[in-house]
C-alpha cells in the first residue's frame, strides 16, 4: 500500500481555541492509484493531505506511507522521509522567488544527493514544455508556467506518490486543463501514486477512486 | 542522507541573489560598529607604535637617568659612561622675563649640553638645525615669544642671567617624552645654567642622563643592572622601548574608553542586526515552508540562512575593517596637533582581530534567536494563512547566545588596560539595557491595556504601539540606549566643564608660587601685602623624596606594587608641619603637639594607608636627596583636595626635615586687581620661584577635556546613527502592515492628512518617551559618576541636555514622519491588487 492511515485525528489550538480538523480518518491507498479529495471547504482535505504528505503530524491515529510509519517521525525525520519519495503540487505554486526554473526544480534533489540534479532538472522542464525557459524567474513566467514549474518540481525526482492541492485553482480553465493533462501524463510516465484536491467534478472523474470528506470525516470512498 | 556543505552553499548564495532588504541592514549596522571599533583601535595601536618606533628619539638616547632635585655624582657618571655616551639635560619650571613691558611667563626652561640630541634633530622654526646654543644664547618656544612679545634678537631673562633669543623652536625632538609641562620651553647652554642662581639647595629640577649605547645590547637588562648597582640612588630610569610613558598610558586609557563606547554602539547596531536578520526571515516564511516541503528539514533551514547571514556579516566585516583600518590617517589628517603624535600607517592585526570577532559575535548573539525561530517555520505554513513560529528558544539557541555574550565581555576584559574598570562599564551598560528592555516591555504592555481613544486616528497610533509585530522594543532599547549615552556624556562633560570653568576659580587661589626660599619668607610676605593688603597667604615647606620602605617591605624588593599604591612610583612632594594641615581631618591616631621634638612622624592621607595596608604605629622610610629618613606613622588623615589648601600625602613632624635643603611652596588668594602687579613684581624678585596663576591651568585644562569630550562625542554618536539605522530597518520592516493600514483607511474615507497625523501622534509618542527615558536614565548615570566617581558637584548644563534630547528625539520622530510618506503615496486601487 502506498497510503496507510487509520483513524487518524488532527486537532489545533490549545484548551479554548482548539479546532478538531480531522476525526479519524481511515484511509488505504494502493500504489500506482490516483484519488480525487472532494468536500466543501472547511471539510479537512488539506489537512489530511498535510498529514499524509508529512507536512502536518496527526494528533491521533496511525499514518504509514510508502511503508514509513508517519507517526513516529519529528518534523524533521518528515522533511527527510519525503525526500524522492513524495512530490508535492500546491494551489498557489509556491517557488522559491529568488531561483530560476531550473534552481527550483533541482533543489529537492539537491537536498536528496542526487546526482546530476541540474540535468535531471532541465530534462524535467524539456518534459513539462519549459525547456526554453530555463533561466526565468517565478516572476518572469506566467501563473500556468509556474504550475508547470511546480509539477516538475514535484515530480523530476520520480516520487512514489504525488500530493495535488487544487492545482488550478488560481488558473483559468484553459491553462487549468492542460495542466491537469500535465500532471496525469508525468504521473503515467512514473507510475506514481497520485492524490488530489479539487473541486471539480469532472477532474475527480478522471482519477481511479474519488473521496469525499465532510466536517473531517471521510464520508463516501474510504478505506 | 544530508546535502553537502558545497550543496547548501549553492542553495544559499542561490536564495540570497534576490531579496536581502533585512539583510542590508545588518550589512549597515555591523559595518558601523565594526569600522568605529577598528578605527579606534588602529589609531590607538598606531599611536602606541609610534611611539615605540621612535622611542629612541623621544627618550632623547636608548636609555634615560633622570634624578630629582640633584645631579648626578661622580661614582654615578662613571658608571653611566661606561655602558655609553651620555648627554646630560637639566629641566625646571622657571619664570621668563622679557618683552618692552618685561611681562613674566612661567616656562619649562631647559639646559642642554653639547651632545643633545643623540637621536632625532633640534630644528628651528626656519628649518636650521641647530644643537646646543652658545652660553649667551636661547632657542625659545613660538608661544614664549609670542606671549613675552619678544622676537629673535631680543634679549629674554631666567633666574639672574640674561639671554639671546637665537632662534624660535621648530621641533625639539625629545618633547613628548619630557610629558606634561605648565609652560613653554626655553633651550639654554648647560654651561649657562649655573648662571641663572637658578640651581640651589632644595629647587625642584630635574637632571637627566641620556645614554646611548656603545653595543646593541637590551636596554631593559642595563636599566636593571643600574638599579641594582645603586639601589638607593632615587633614579627613575626608562629606556627607548617606552620613552613617553604617561602619553602612552593616557592614549592607552582613552583608547579603551573609546573603545568600550565603540562597544556600546556595536550593541544598539546589534539590535540592528537582530531587527534585520528578523524582518529578512520573516520575508522568507514562505520560502521556508516550500524548501521544508521540498525536503529541507529544520538542521538544513539553519545552516542554509546561516551561511547567508554569515556570508553578508563577514562582507560587513571586512568592509568596516577596511574603512576603519585607513581612518587613523583622515584622523591624524583632521585632528592635527590634537593628537601628541602623528600615527603612523600600518595595518595592526590585533585591534582588528578584535573588531572583527566583537562584529562576528554580536552578529552571532543578535542574528542567532530570529533563526532558531526560523527554523520552526513549520512545512504546514503553506496550507494555513497565519503560521506562527514557536516562540521559544531552544537550548543551544540560549547557550550559543550566552557563549557569544561571555566572549566578547572575555575579548574586552582580556584586551583591557584596567579590566575592572572596563567590567564595570560593561556591567553599568548591561543593567541600561536590561532596564530598557524591561521599559519597552511594559510601553507595549501599557499600550495594549490603555482604554481605547474614541478618535479612529488615535487608536491606530496608539496600536501601532503595541500590534503584533510592532517595533517598538528594538527601537525603545536601541534609540534609548543611544540617546542614554549621548546625555550621560553630556552631562558627564558640562558638570565637569562647569566645575573647572566655575568652582574652580572661585574655590582656587589665584596663584601657585613654587620654590619661594626658605630665608626669602618676609620678603615674600610683604611684597604680597604690599599689593593686596587682605591677600590670603599659605605657606608650607616643600620636599620631594621616595618611600623606600614600609611595614618592612622594601619597595626596590617587590615584584609588584599593590593597586592604587601610585605613591610608591618615584619622586612625592611631602612637607612637615606642626599643625593639622588646613582641609585635613584626622581618621586615626593622633596629631603630634606643636612642640614635638622626638623620632620622626609621619602622618598619612587615609586612602594611601588602605592601599599599602599599613596603618598607626607601621614604619615608612623615604629617601630625601639619597638620605634615607625612617618615620613611625602616628596618624592617619582624610584629605579634601578639591579646597586646593596645600596639603601632602605625607606629612613630618616638625625637626625631621628641617636640615634638609628645601624651598617653600605658597598659594596666593588676591583680588584680581593685584594679580597683574604681583604677576609682574614676584618673578623679578625672587627670580628663582616659580609664579603659577590658576586661570592659565583653568583653561589648559578646559582645551584638553573639551578635546577628550569631542573625542568621546564622535565615538558615541555612532551609537546614533546605528540607533538612526535600527529605526530605518524598523520603518521598512513594518511597511507592508502601514500599507495595508492606511489603503484601508483611505478606503474608508480618511484624508492623507489624517493618516500622516495619526503616524505622527504615533512618533511623538516614542519621541517624547525616549526622550524622556534617556533624560531619566542619562542623568541618573552622570549623576553617578560626577558625583561618586569624580566627587565633583552634579551641575550639567540643562542647556546644552535640553538641546542634546530635542537632537535626539527630534531625529526619531522627522524619520519616523519622513518613512510614513511613502506609505501615504500608496495608491488604494494598485496597493489592494498586490494585497
Amino acid at each position: 500500500m502506498a497510503i496507510v492511515a487509520s483513524n487518524v485525528t488532527l486537532s489545533l489550538g490549545a484548551s479554548d481555541a482548539r479546532v478538531d480538523i480531522l476525526r479519524g480518518v481511515d484511509l488505504e491507498v494502493p500504489y500506482g492509484m490516483s484519488v480525487a479529495l472532494l468536500g466543501p471547504s472547511g471539510s479537512g482535505k488539506s489537512s489530511l493531505m498535510a498529514v499524509l504528505a508529512g507536512l502536518e503530524r496527526a494528533s491521533g491515529g496511525s499514518v504509514a506511507v510508502d511503508g514509513l510509519d508517519f507517526t513516529t517521525l519529528d518534523e524533521d525525520g518528515l522533511a527527510r522521509a519525503r525526500r524522492g519519495r513524495i512530490g508535492i503540487v500546491l494551489q498557489a505554486f509556491h517557488l522559491l522567488p529568488t531561483m530560476t526554473a531550473l534552481e527550483n526544480v533541482a533543489v529537492p534533489m539537491e537536498l536528496a544527493g542526487f546526482d546530476d540534479p541540474f540535468g535531471r532538472a532541465a530534462a524535467e522542464l524539456e518534459a513539462v514544455g519549459l525547456g526554453h525557459r530555463l533561466t526565468h524567474y517565478p516572476s518572469q513566467l506566467s501563473g500556468g508556467e509556474q504550475q508547470r514549474v511546480a509539477i516538475a518540481r514535484a515530480v523530476a525526482a520520480g516520487p512514489k506518490i504525488i500530493f495535488a492541492d487544487e492545482p488550478t485553482g488560481n488558473l483559468d480553465g484553459a491553462t487549468g486543463a492542460a495542466i491537469i493533462d500535465l500532471l496525469f501524463a508525468r504521473r503515467a510516465a512514473m507510475s506514481a501514486t497520485l492524490l488530489i484536491i479539487t473541486h471539480d467534478p469532472d477532474l475527480a472523474a478522471r482519477c481511479d477512486r474519488v473521496i469525499s470528506m465532510h466536517d473531517g470525516h471521510v464520508v463516501e470512498g474510504g478505506v | 542522507m544530508n546535502p553537502s556543505f558545497a550543496t547548501l552553499w549553492r542553495i544559499a548564495r542561490r536564495d540570497l541573489n534576490g531579496r536581502y532588504r533585512g539583510l542590508r541592514l545588518l550589512a549597515l549596522c555591523l559595518f558601523l560598529g565594526v569600522a568605529t571599533l577598528a578605527a579606534i583601535g588602529s589609531l590607538t595601536a598606531g599611536i602606541a607604535d609610534e611611539l615605540q618606533n621612535r622611542g629612541q628619539t623621544i627618550l632623547g638616547g636608548d636609555i634615560e637617568v633622570a634624578l630629582a632635585q640633584r645631579e648626578a655624582t661622580a661614582e654615578e657618571m662613571a658608571a653611566l659612561n661606561k655602558i655609553g655616551s651620555v648627554s646630560q639635560t637639566i629641566r625646571m619650571r622657571a619664570m621668563a622675563i622679557g618683552g618692552t613691558n618685561q611681562d613674566s611667563l612661567l616656562a619649562e626652561l631647559k639646559a642642554i649640553d653639547g651632545a643633545y640630541p643623540f637621536y632625532g634633530k633640534l630644528t628651528l622654526k626656519d628649518g636650521t638645525q641647530v644643537n646646543a646654543p652658545p652660553k649667551d644664547l636661547a632657542y625659545i618656544a613660538p608661544t614664549l615669544a609670542d606671549r613675552l612679545d619678544v622676537k629673535t634678537g631680543d634679549t629674554i631673562r631666567f633666574g639672574e642671567a640674561s639671554f639671546k633669543v637665537a632662534g624660535l623652536i621648530g621641533d625639539e625632538p625629545d618633547r613628548l617624552g619630557e610629558g606634561f609641562t605648565v609652560g613653554p620651553v626655553a633651550l639654554i647652554n648647560m654651561d649657562a645654567m649655573a648662571s641663572t642662581g637658578l640651581i640651589q639647595p632644595g629647587s625642584m629640577f630635574r637632571a637627566k642622563y641620556r645614554i646611548k649605547l656603545l653595543v646593541n645590547v637590551n636596554p631593559a637588562n642595563i636599566a636593571d643592572r643600574l638599579k641594582a648597582q645603586f639601589p638607593s640612588a632615587g633614579w627613575e630610569i626608562t629606556d627607548r622601548s617606552n620613552g613617553a610613558p604617561g602619553t602612552r598610558r593616557f592614549i592607552e586609557r582613552m583608547g579603551q574608553f573609546l573603545t568600550l563606547v565603540g562597544l556600546a554602539s556595536l550593541v544598539i547596531a546589534g539590535i540592528g542586526v537582530g531587527n534585520g536578520v528578523g524582518s529578512y526571515l520573516e520575508g522568507k516564511r514562505a520560502s521556508i515552508a516550500t524548501l521544508k516541503v521540498t525536503g529541507a528539514d529544520s538542521g538544513i533551514i539553519f545552516r542554509l540562512y546561516l551561511m547567508q547571514i554569515f556570508t553578508v556579516a563577514a562582507l560587513a566585516i571586512i568592509a568596516g575593517l577596511l574603512v576603519g583600518s585607513v581612518m587613523p590617517l583622515a584622523i591624524g589628517a583632521v585632528a592635527g596637533d590634537i593628537l601628541p603624535i602623528a600615527p603612523g600607517f600600518a595595518l595592526y592585526p590585533a585591534p582588528l582581530l578584535a573588531s572583527a570577532a566583537y562584529g562576528l559575535l554580536i552578529a552571532l548573539a543578535f542574528a542567532l534567536p530570529p533563526l532558531s525561530r526560523a527554523r520552526t517555520v513549520p512545512a504546514a505554513g503553506l496550507f494555513r494563512s497565519v503560521v506562527e513560529g514557536d516562540r521559544q528558544y531552544d537550548r543551544r539557541t540560549v547557550l550559543w547566545v550566552s557563549l557569544a555574550i561571555l566572549s566578547i565581555v572575555a575579548i574586552a576584559l582580556a584586551t583591557a588596560r584596567e579590566p575592572l574598570f572596563s567590567l564595570g562599564f560593561i556591567g553599568a551598560s548591561f543593567i541600561l539595557l536590561l532596564i530598557l528592555w524591561f521599559i519597552a516591555w511594559a510601553v507595549r504592555w501599557t499600550a495594549s491595556r490603555l482604554p481605547r481613544p474614541k478618535k479612529p486616528l488615535l487608536r491606530v497610533a496608539l496600536a501601532n504601539l503595541h500590534r503584533p509585530g510592532a517595533q517598538t522594543r528594538g527601537l525603545v532599547v536601541a534609540l534609548g540606549l543611544g540617546l542614554t549615552l549621548f546625555v550621560t556624556l553630556a552631562a558627564i562633560q558640562t558638570s565637569i566643564g562647569k566645575e573647572i570653568t566655575r568652582s574652580v576659580p572661585q574655590r582656587a587661589p589665584s596663584f601657585f608660587v613654587l620654590d619661594v626660599p626658605r630665608d626669602g619668607i618676609s620678603k615674600f610676605t610683604g611684597i604680597v601685602r604690599a599689593a593686596a593688603p587682605g591677600a590670603g597667604i599659605n605657606m608650607i615647606p616643600s620636599l620631594r623624596g621616595r618611600v623606600i620602605a614600609y611595614a618592612g617591605n622594601r619597595v626596590d624588593q617587590m615584584d609588584t606594587l599593590p593597586e592604587g599604591a601610585w605613591i610608591l612610583n618615584g619622586d612625592r612632594g611631602l612637607t612637615y608641619s606642626a599643625d593639622l594641615p588646613k582641609g585635613s581631618e584626622l581618621t586615626s591616631g593622633t596629631w603630634w603637639a606643636k612642640d614635638y621634638k622626638g623620632p620622626p612622624l609621619i602622618s598619612l592621607e587615609q586612602d594611601v594607608a588602605t592601599s599599602l595596608g599599613v596603618g598607626v604605629g607601621d614604619n615608612m622610610t623615604i629617601s630625601l636627596l639619597g638620605v634615607e629618613v625612617e618615620g613611625k606613622i602616628a596618624s592617619l588623615r582624610k584629605v579634601a583636595w578639591d579646597n586646593f589648601g596645600l596639603n601632602y600625602v605625607i606629612v613630618f613632624s616638625p625637626g625631621a626635615l628641617d636640615a634638609a635643603p628645601h624651598n617653600m611652596v605658597a598659594t596666593l588668594t588676591v583680588p584680581k586687581a593685584a594679580e597683574a602687579t604681583l604677576a609682574k613684581q614676584l618673578p623679578i624678585a625672587f627670580p628663582s620661584a616659580s609664579l603659577i596663576q590658576v586661570g592659565e591651568v583653568v583653561s589648559k585644562v578646559t582645551g584638553l577635556l573639551t578635546q577628550m569630550a569631542q573625542a568621546i562625542a564622535a565615538a558615541a554618536s555612532i551609537a546614533i546613527l546605528a540607533g538612526i539605522a535600527v529605526l530605518v530597518g524598523a520603518i521598512a520592516a513594518s511597511r507592508a502592515s502601514r500599507i495595508y493600514d492606511s489603503v484601508i483607511l483611505k478606503l474608508l474615507g480618511s484624508t492623507r492628512g489624517q493618516i500622516l497625523g495619526a503616524q505622527a501622534i504615533e512618533y511623538a509618542i516614542l519621541a517624547l518617551l525616549l526622550g524622556l527615558l534617556a533624560l531619566g536614565l542619562g542623568l541618573l548615570a552622570a549623576w553617578f559618576v560626577i558625583t561618586q566617581i569624580f566627587d565633583f558637584h552634579f551641575a550639567p548644563d540643562w542647556g546644552v541636555l535640553a538641546l542634546t534630547l530635542i537632537g535626539g528625539a527630534g531625529i526619531t520622530f522627522v524619520l519616523g514622519l519622513a518613512g510614513s510618506l511613502p506609505i501615504l503615496a500608496a495608491r488604494p486601487s494598485e496597493a489592494l491588487r498586490s494585497l
